[in-house]
């Protein structure tokens, strides 16, 4: 950084990303905006960066007006790929300095992996969730969500209570007490929308929720509902997937 | 004739050089164990000597131990009615006729009157009864085996048992003899005592009389003398520590840990026996292995690794264990935090704990059991932040949001966008509705909000909300252990409301019912906190609300929430309600009242997963459909939660619906 002396400073707020971003801003004596969801630069070369602030009631922008370098984090796919743009004549440099050990104050003897063998589908990093909750009835009924889910490209989740009944394994848990998760589409079916799961969820980018009971607090944070028998819509859904990308692969 | 002076000067150095020596062994031991207490911190100050002393005194004269176990499906408390009311008349005893009558060689001026005559004629009558109660004990113990007293067969407890038996055989022995010497106590003509008259019968040899008078006043005393150096090293203890555990007792409120001071180190929490307070160490020591704790606790009874009781054992064992290494200002040698071995209470056991306090209210000699966990978590979380992984979430969103969901502040007063309600102002309002995080996040919950919104316009209440200010109150935070935030949140709340003038609150959770009325009250406040159900007995009794009865509940069953029952003694209220709304006594549960069964979401369970044994929940909903109820009426919104969810569980939905009070209400409202 002492070298270059950049005036703007990106780093991905992966888990990596956060703790290093903080150490060198530090460091630098310099500010730090975490979690942008969006950035710009203004006439004067400030960076605007933009977060919600106070509970997501307001979206605050930022400025780093008298420290340098400007530091940002910004969470992975909050902000979409544009596309690819030639005009553009930036360097990318290489920069591998050298460390010495004395520096580093952890040492890593050995890596292990705390994944399952194989089994493992990481619900966090999906684009697309099918969730199926109580609901369901059974463990054997999860095959229509898993048919939806592969003709997605996405996986299978679950509320709190099917993991319960054992229908599903603790790692594809979605809520208060499992894994939060903000893919791009999430469908629940047969899920209520108890409190517990919404927040673990609502987030999502899209949601459709298909229940019975139109009474259900899913739809209130549903993007679509369908009132209906899970059992019909969902493999409905699917075969009328299937059915457009055929017709797509042979047009 | 008195076997002490017969001996002559040989036999009142006996007689005393053994009692000298029995004391000896008791003091020793008592000042060991003294030592031992003395390990743990200071807590909190206690007043009131002279009430706590009688109150202590009295609740061990009337049993009041005992009284509080009795029940029709376990009545071993009598038998030990029998053996402590027969051997209070038996200490006077020994007090005035032996170690001053014998002991001072003055038998002739304490038995030859008219009161040594109606005491042993008295004694007749007791000694059987100490008779009854330790063979029924004897019986209880070693054949019937009930559940409470698995695993506690030992030879300790018989030999106790044992020990005690032999006191009224050998006083029998002993009066027989007198009588059939031609010594009957004095005075009383027929009323000469009857039992022993009748034993006496079996001494015809009037050489050996004497002979067997004194073999039976020996042996009685020795045996006296075994029990009282016994009492310091075995569970007789408890007639001494357990009497005093109660008149040390801390002051209510109940279900409450002891503040801690934030700015020592020291005491954010226990890992060592020594950081706990000498109270806690106390606890240990009263204990007297009934086992009572055990069998009401849910943790214990659905399986998970909890039991009460053994939480106790090894807080006691680590005290023996690690006691003479700290009083060398050594390295304790056992962990109190550990897994697999008795002096350490496992980790998992630490987080099995719903705080339902059932352990505590049957405690006969008042052991805080819920106080000591909480100790142990507070160290978990706050000094080493180890805790199951489910509650990072609350934790962090409780912190940043001041809910456990980390939904936005501003979505707080969502629940009331339908109706017309008043922002909290001193003066214009009187009473603060406190909804609480689930009453205005949770959608269930939210319904009840708008009952009691209801209910109280219906009563002409001038009630105002702090809508979006409005704060968590901190109780799940708490009981799990994370202090530090508590601790914020409480003196957060606090400031807000005395800046805005609150003095009364209604709530409608039982949790933050008792936070902000016991807890808080920790920092100095006394606000008047009412739980819904008693503010909507009060609205009923003033003819306040104008209910036309409600006829689609069907048969409804109430149960108990613990933070209104157990920890704060509320009881009758929802169930008058119920009785006024509905015109019928509401149908029970067989566990009700003080000894209800906990749903299995408090000291912070709502937000952690149950994988080990039976759900509570479904324990407890299993127990309600036995009664075949149509409404189950709760008056607590976690209980709502898991009543709810127990009861899609177990496929019961169609035929069972659960209410809270409120909802009962609000329906019969006109």
């Amino acid at each position: 950084m002492r070298k270059f002396k950049p005036e703007i400073i990106l780093v991905g707020a992966t888990g990596l990303g956060r703790d290093l971003a903080g150490a060198v801003a530090t460091d630098l004596a310099t500010g730090l905006t975490a979690d942008c969801t969006g950035l710009d630069i203004d006439d004067r070369g400030f960076l605007l960066q933009t977060r919600p602030a106070f509970g997501g009631n307001i979206m605050a922008t930022i400025l780093t007006e008298r420290t340098r370098p400007q530091m940002a984090t910004v969470r992975p796919h909050v902000m979409s790929l544009p596309a690819k743009d030639s005009s553009h004549t930036g360097v990318v440099i290489r920069e591998s300095p050298a460390i010495d050990e004395v520096d580093i104050a952890v040492k890593m003897l050995e890596l292990i992996d705390d994944r399952k063998h194989g089994q493992d589908v990481d619900i966090a990093a999906a684009e697309v969730i099918v969730s199926g909750g109580r609901g369901m009835m059974s463990k054997e009924n999860f095959k229509i969500l898993q048919e939806l889910a592969d003709e997605l490209g996405g996986v299978v989740g679950s509320s709190r209570s099917a993991v319960e009944a054992g229908w599903m394994p603790v790692e594809r848990q979605v809520g208060q007490t499992g894994k939060t998760v903000r893919p791009k589409i999430y469908i629940a079916c047969g899920i209520s929308g108890a409190i517990q799961h919404l927040v673990g969820m609502q987030s999502s980018d899209v949601i459709i929720a298909i229940n019975r009971d139109k009474q259900a607090p899913i739809f209130e944070v549903a993007t679509y509902g369908i009132v209906g028998d899970l059992f019909k819509i969902v493999p409905a859904v699917t075969d009328r997937i299937k059915e457009l990308r055929t017709k797509n692969e042979q047009g | 004739m008195n076997p002490v002076s017969d001996l002559g000067a040989l036999g009142f150095v006996l007689f005393w050089g053994l009692t000298a020596l029995a004391a000896g062994v008791f003091l020793f031991r008592g000042y060991q164990l003294f030592r031992l207490v003395s390990l743990g911190r200071r807590s909190e100050k206690f007043g009131q000597v002279i009430k706590r002393a009688l109150t202590a005194l009295g609740h061990v004269i009337i049993q009041k131990c005992q009284f509080k176990n009795i029940t029709r499906e376990d009545r071993g408390g009598v038998g030990h009615l029998f053996i402590v009311w027969g051997f209070l008349f038996f200490v006077t005893y020994y007090f005035f006729f032996i170690v001053i009558a014998s002991g001072f060689g003055i038998p002739d001026v304490m038995e030859h009157n008219k009161i040594y005559g109606y005491y042993t004629w008295v004694m007749d009558f007791v000694a059987p009864f100490i008779v009854i109660g330790t063979v029924w004990g004897i019986i209880r113990r070693y054949i019937v085996k009930p559940a409470r007293l698995k695993g506690q067969q030992t030879a300790e407890a018989l030999i106790i048992l044992i020990t005690v038996l032999i006191h009224p055989i050998t006083h029998v022995g002993k009066i027989a003899t007198q009588i059939a010497a031609g010594h009957p106590p004095a005075g009383l003509g027929i009323l000469t005592p009857p039992l022993s008259t009748a034993v006496s019968h079996l001494y015809t040899n009037a050489a050996t009389i004497a002979k067997w008078h004194s073999f039976w006043f020996w042996s009685h005393w020795v045996f006296v003398l075994i029990v009282l150096g016994m009492i310091a090293y075995t569970r007789y203890l408890h007639m001494i520590a357990g009497a005093l555990n109660d008149l040390l007792r801390r002051t209510p409120p109940k279900g409450t840990p002891e503040r801690i001071d934030l700015n020592d180190p020291s005491s954010f929490g226990v890992d060592r026996v020594d950081n706990f307070a000498w109270k806690q160490l106390l606890d240990s020591v009263a204990c007297v292995v009934c086992g009572y704790c055990q069998e009401i606790c849910p943790a214990t009874f659905t399986g998970k690794k909890l039991n009460p009781r053994l939480v106790i054992r090894d807080i006691k064992t680590n005290m023996l264990k690690n006691g003479p290494f700290i009083t060398k200002k050594q390295a304790p040698v056992l962990p109190l935090i550990g897994e697999n071995q008795e002096g350490s209470v496992p980790m998992e056991a630490i987080w099995a704990c719903t705080t339902c306090g059932g352990c505590m209210e049957v405690c006969p000699v008042y052991i805080e059991h819920v106080w000591e966990i909480i100790d142990m978590r507070r160290h978990l979380v706050q000094m080493q932040a180890k805790f199951p992984d489910e509650l990072l979430n609350l934790f962090e969103n409780t912190e940043q949001r001041s809910n456990p969901w980390g939904i936005a502040p501003a979505d707080r007063a969502k629940w009331a966008s339908g109706i017309e309600t008043k922002p909290f102002e001193a003066g214009k309002t009187e009473y603060l509705f406190y909804v609480g995080c689930a009453g205005a996040f949770d959608a269930r919950n939210r319904h009840i909000s708008l009952a009691i919104a209801r209910i109280l316009d219906a009563g002409g209440i001038s009630w105002g909300i702090l809508g979006k200010d409005e704060l968590c109150c901190g109780d799940s935070l708490r009981r799990l252990g994370n202090e530090y935030v508590f601790d914020r949140i409480a003196k957060d709340n606090i400031k807000m409301f005395q800046d805005r003038g609150v003095k009364k609150i209604i709530t409608e959770c039982p949790h933050c019912y008792h936070t902000l009325k016991n807890d808080y009250h920790q920092y100095g406040t006394d606000w008047e906190v009412i739980h819904h159900a008693e503010f909507i007995r009060g609205l009923i009794k003033e003819k306040r609300l104008k209910l036309n009865g409600n006829g689609d509940l069907g048969k409804v069953l109430f149960h108990d929430s613990c933070y209104l029952g157990r920890h704060n003694g509320i009881y009758d209220a929802p169930r008058e309600v119920l009785a006024r709304t509905t015109s019928h006594t509401p149908a029970e549960m067989k566990r009700r009242l003080n000894r209800s069964f906990c749903c299995g979401a408090g000291g912070g369970h709502m937000w952690m997963e149950e994988s080990i044994g039976k759900r509570i929940n479904h324990e407890r909903v299993e127990e309600a459909l036995k009664e075949d109820p149509r409404t189950i009426c709760v008056c607590c919104p976690y209980c709502m939660t898991m009543f709810e969810d127990g009861i899609k569980d177990l496929k019961a939905s169609e035929k069972v619906q659960v209410l809270d009070l409120a909802e009962i209400v609000a329906r019969a409202l006109q």
